[in-house]
């Protein structure tokens, strides 16, 4: 369960984030939503350590991840797919799922067929460059690089971008049935909130920083006056 | 077959190829720092300079050669990672002069202070190997045993970087901090400790090539004994493109066997103004480098 | 209305020009030596500068800087008369360095680039200078100096060229490459720069015979030479400096500056990359030719141990610690350098080290290797840029 209160994040003048407070339920989708410059990002590199907040606190149940370095949250279970997946392309496939895997304590064969069963595509093509997959098979790569490390926490930063909608249908399916199957705290960041709400159970909505919405998935959805802030209508 | 191998062009060659290979170890380590902190090492000649001048001062101690070595080792180790962690570190992210200008000053200050301490007159190391040049048939050969031990330590080092890089979980993790540092890091990867053991590493390499260099000439050991190598193996490295580690050693080769025939055929002084030559010409046909392969570095 | 300020002016300048002449006759003691040719110089300058500019005003930026650069030669050269002459023959290689610093202060803070081979830029200026003198002795001082500037600009054409296409580390270490290799160059064409041992002047430096009643600063011919080597040094140091403030502060300066900062945005504007560089270094390496063949000059001979790499990295110190992109850095270096021999024996005095061992003959290196690294490591502006910082500080907190 990842815990943020009275997170605020600024860089020199500007205020990313303001008193921003939600709380990410264990075994639980929670859909970040918002248009372009609400935060989103910030708020998942604050939670991992890339961005230092200037008030407020973040815990992952009871640790605090405030001032704690990046690979050291990472190595408390947070995984972490950045905007852009960070997919490294000079490496094959299977190493760049060997990189994710040497963190955790994990049978490296074993962590590589798990990986490979949930993405075939991924076992197809493990002995090529990273660089010359799709972008769903890009996305797909980061995903098990993060998964394979057996996570608690799973952050995902706009894993639809860039993709087709049949894609991404499957992609949500899959971040679904693994937060079901397993008891992964799932934070969703996204910029397609059709899509995100369908799988979430929580949402919160961001406008320039602030929070203006943190309910369930099926509230905010129905709710006809948000719709403005998470499909960017609002200035 | 004797002949051919005590002419001109084979001395020439396996001359060229003993001093290239020097080049190419320094070469190497400048783009094994290069490509991990983004940083022009300066100092590549000079920290190794340093660590070999404390491993061999405990010759005074009637220690041998090997012990000697692992000691330089040590030394090589201690500096680089000090360096690294002392002056280096405070360079991530600032204006590309920067770090220019420290590693220069660096050079200087290691060079001056080593002076200070053991004086610039050339001392001797003991070598393992006999520097008498091999006849053939009454005729002297390109080869004596501390060369072949020259070109076989060469070899070994550099198959161990390559190893180390290619084989090895460390090697996977050096790489990616490299290539990806955020990226490495989200992933639980150490980066700020990987980075140290890089210049570590890139010191060792060094240090070797030191030890190498100073018992082969026999001008010996002086603070300024790796400044012209240094030169010449940033003009490989740059040659070769500081990203492409087999490109800075065969540049390096290449120009080691260039120099030797320019020595020989034309004269030494012309030596350094042909490479420099050679790297301007270089540089503006290719200016990142002529083995440098134009692939974005993270999708 | 046009007519009437023109004639104003001509009015002025020769009025000026008038007062500048009769000045210029009546110096025959110390004092008056000093500050006659002051004042002669200054008025010349000044009616020069009146009649150059077509809309011409008090406030005019050129104009200020042309009477703060005359103002400091006044006080410079009237100073040079009270001084000894190894206080003079320090001042005057300070001030040849100081050029040489300007341009790299210039190269470096304004357009972003580094160069490590401005030690054998200054030796090409040097070395031209020497060249020129001994197959052409009777050509005056001044004509020399353009002809070693104009070497110094071409070797830096030359380099200057594939150095535009370089990224910093490239760059760095091809201008490294030359610094090293100069002293090689040298030795190739020993014919003509005199080997291991380098030429000597034919004749020493003295002034011109109108000038020869402003410097009896004493009887002996060598206090005279330095005295006048001292004043030709600071007046062609301040010519330097204009034209560098005025270049600071120009359209080609300003798209300089662009570059530096933002490569990108300087090619949105429509600045040209490429050009814009080679300039900045063809600039930069002609200062330090200048500066070279002052030295030579004042040192009356050249050698080629003299131009090596240390020489370089000295320099790139010098303007480090005194700051780099500024003006004021490069005069501070200038006189850092010119009195670093005498600190260094003061200092080894003082600490009772043999002044012939090792750790003597290595604390020049050691104290401006140091100096760059923590400078640059704690106070990368340096000493001008340190003030700077602590005027703007004051500034704000006594009127916000």
């Amino acid at each position: 369960m990842i815990t943020i209160e009275g997170l605020t994040v600024s860089f020199g003048a500007v205020q990313a984030l303001r008193n921003v407070s939600l709380v990410a339920e264990t075994g639980k989708i929670t859909a970040v939503l918002g248009a372009n410059g609400a935060g989103k990002t910030t708020l998942l590199r604050s939670i991992s350590g890339l961005k230092e907040p200037n008030t407020g606190t973040i815990h992952l149940d009871d640790q605090s991840l405030v001032h704690k370095r990046t690979e050291d949250i990472a190595r408390l279970g947070i995984g972490h797919v950045p905007e852009g997946r960070g997919v490294i392309g000079e490496f094959t496939v299977e190493e760049n799922l060997r990189l994710g895997a040497m963190m955790a304590k994990v049978n490296l064969s074993q962590g590589l067929d798990e990986q490979y069963a949930l993405f075939p595509v991924l076992g197809e093509r493990r002995k090529q460059h990273a660089a010359k997959l799709s972008g769903g098979e890009r996305q797909m790569l980061a995903m098990a690089r993060a998964l394979i490390a057996q996570p608690s926490v799973l952050l995902l930063d706009e894993p639809s971008l860039g993709l087709a909608p049949l894609v991404t249908q499957q992609l949500m399916h899959t971040i679904q049935s693994l937060c079901e199957s397993s008891d992964l705290t799932v934070i969703l960041v996204e910029q397609n909130a059709t899509s995100a709400l369908r799988i979430a159970h929580h949402a919160v909505v961001l406008h320039v920083g602030k929070v203006v919405a943190n309910d369930t998935a099926s509230a905010v959805s129905a709710d006809e006056n948000l719709r403005q802030y998470y499909l960017g209508l609002v200035e | 077959m004797d002949p051919f191998l005590t002419s001109r062009i084979v001395t020439d060659v396996l001359g060229g190829l003993t001093n290239g290979v020097t080049y190419g170890l320094v070469a190497l380590s400048l783009v094994l720092i290069w490509r991990s902190t983004g940083i022009l090492n300066f100092a590549q000649g000079a920290m190794p300079m340093f660590a070999t001048y404390l491993g061999f001062a405990l010759l005074s101690y009637h220690f041998g050669y090997w012990p000697c070595v692992v000691a330089c080792v040590i030394a090589a180790l201690l500096i680089g990672g000090l360096t690294e962690r002392l002056l280096v570190h405070r360079l991530y992210g600032k204006p590309e002069i920067n770090p220019i200008v420290v590693m220069v000053g660096f050079l200087i200050v290691l060079e001056a202070v080593a002076a200070a301490i053991w004086s610039s007159t050339p001392r001797s190391l003991p070598s393992p190997f006999s520097s008498i040049h091999w006849q053939l048939a009454g005729k002297p050969f390109a080869l004596s045993p501390f060369i072949v031990y020259e070109f076989a330590t060469a070899l070994v080092v550099m198959a161990a970087v390559a190893g180390l890089f290619r084989f090895t979980n460390l090697g996977l993790q050096l790489r990616a901090s490299a290539l990806a540092p955020e990226v490495s890091r989200l992933l639980g990867v150490r980066v700020g400790r990987l980075l140290t053991l890089g210049w570590m590493l890139s010191t060792v390499v060094g240090v070797i090539t030191t030890i190498l260099v100073s018992a082969n000439f026999f001008s010996g050991l002086t603070p300024t004994v790796m400044d012209g190598i240094f030169a010449y193996g940033f003009i490989a490295a740059a040659i070769g493109g500081l990203e492409s580690p087999v490109g800075a050693i065969v540049a390096g080769v290449l120009l080691g066997v260039v120099n030797q025939f320019v020595t020989d055929y034309v004269n030494q002084d012309s030596v350094i103004i042909i490479a420099l030559a050679i790297l301007v010409v270089s540089l503006m046909i290719r200016p990142s480098g002529v083995f440098t392969k134009s692939t974005q570095r993270r999708v | 209305m046009k007519l009437a300020a023109t004639s104003r002016r001509v009015a002025l300048a020769l009025g000026v020009g008038v007062v500048a002449t009769v000045s210029a006759l009546v110096g025959t003691s110390t004092l008056r030596d000093g500050v006659a040719l002051s004042l002669a110089f200054d008025l010349a300058f000044a009616c020069g500068t009146f009649l150059s500019l077509p809309g011409f005003k008090w406030s005019h930026p050129v104009v200020f800087r042309a009477a703060l650069t005359l103002l400091g030669l006044d006080v410079a050269i009237v100073t040079t008369r009270f001084l000894g002459s190894s206080t003079n023959f320090n001042l005057s290689t300070g001030a040849a360095m100081s050029i040489v610093l300007l341009g790299l202060s210039f190269l470096t803070g304004a357009s972003g680039q580094i160069s490590l081979g401005n030690g054998a830029f200054m030796g090409v200026g040097a070395f031209a200078m020497a060249i020129w003198a001994n197959h052409h002795a009777t050509t005056p001082i001044v004509l020399t100096l353009v002809i070693a500037v104009a070497c110094g600009a071409l070797v830096g054409l030359l380099l200057g060229l594939p150095a535009t296409r370089l990224r910093g580390p490239y760059l760095a270490g091809m201008t490294l490459a030359f610094a090293v290799s100069f002293t090689f160059i040298l030795s190739t064409f020993s014919s003509w720069t005199g080997g291991d041992s380098g030429l000597q002047l034919p004749t020493a430096a003295v002034a011109p015979r109108w000038l020869d009643g402003f410097f009896h600063a004493g009887t002996s011919p060598l206090i005279t030479t330095t005295l006048y080597l001292t004043d030709l040094s600071i007046v062609v140091a301040g010519v330097a400096f204009f034209f560098m403030a005025n270049l600071f502060a120009s359209r080609t300066g300003r798209s300089m500056r662009l570059i530096r900062d933002n490569d990108v945005a300087a090619e949105l504007v429509g600045v040209s990359l490429p050009r814009t560089r080679v300039v900045a270094f063809i600039v930069s390496s002609a200062y330090a030719a200048l500066g070279g063949a002052l030295l030579t000059l004042i040192d009356n001979s050249v050698s080629p141990q003299t131009y090596s790499f240390a020489l370089s990295v000295t320099i790139l110190s010098l303007i480090v610690i005194g700051g780099i992109g500024t003006i004021s850095g490069a005069v501070i270096g200038g006189i850092i350098y010119a009195f670093s021999t005498n600190v260094i024996s003061w200092i080894t005095t003082q600490t009772g080290l043999n002044p012939q061992g090792n750790v003597a003959s290595q604390l020049n290196g050691i104290i401006f290797g140091g100096l760059l690294i923590l400078t640059m490591l704690f106070a990368p502006f340096g000493i001008a840029g340190a003030a700077r910082l602590l005027w703007h500080r004051v500034r704000s907190r006594t009127s916000g």
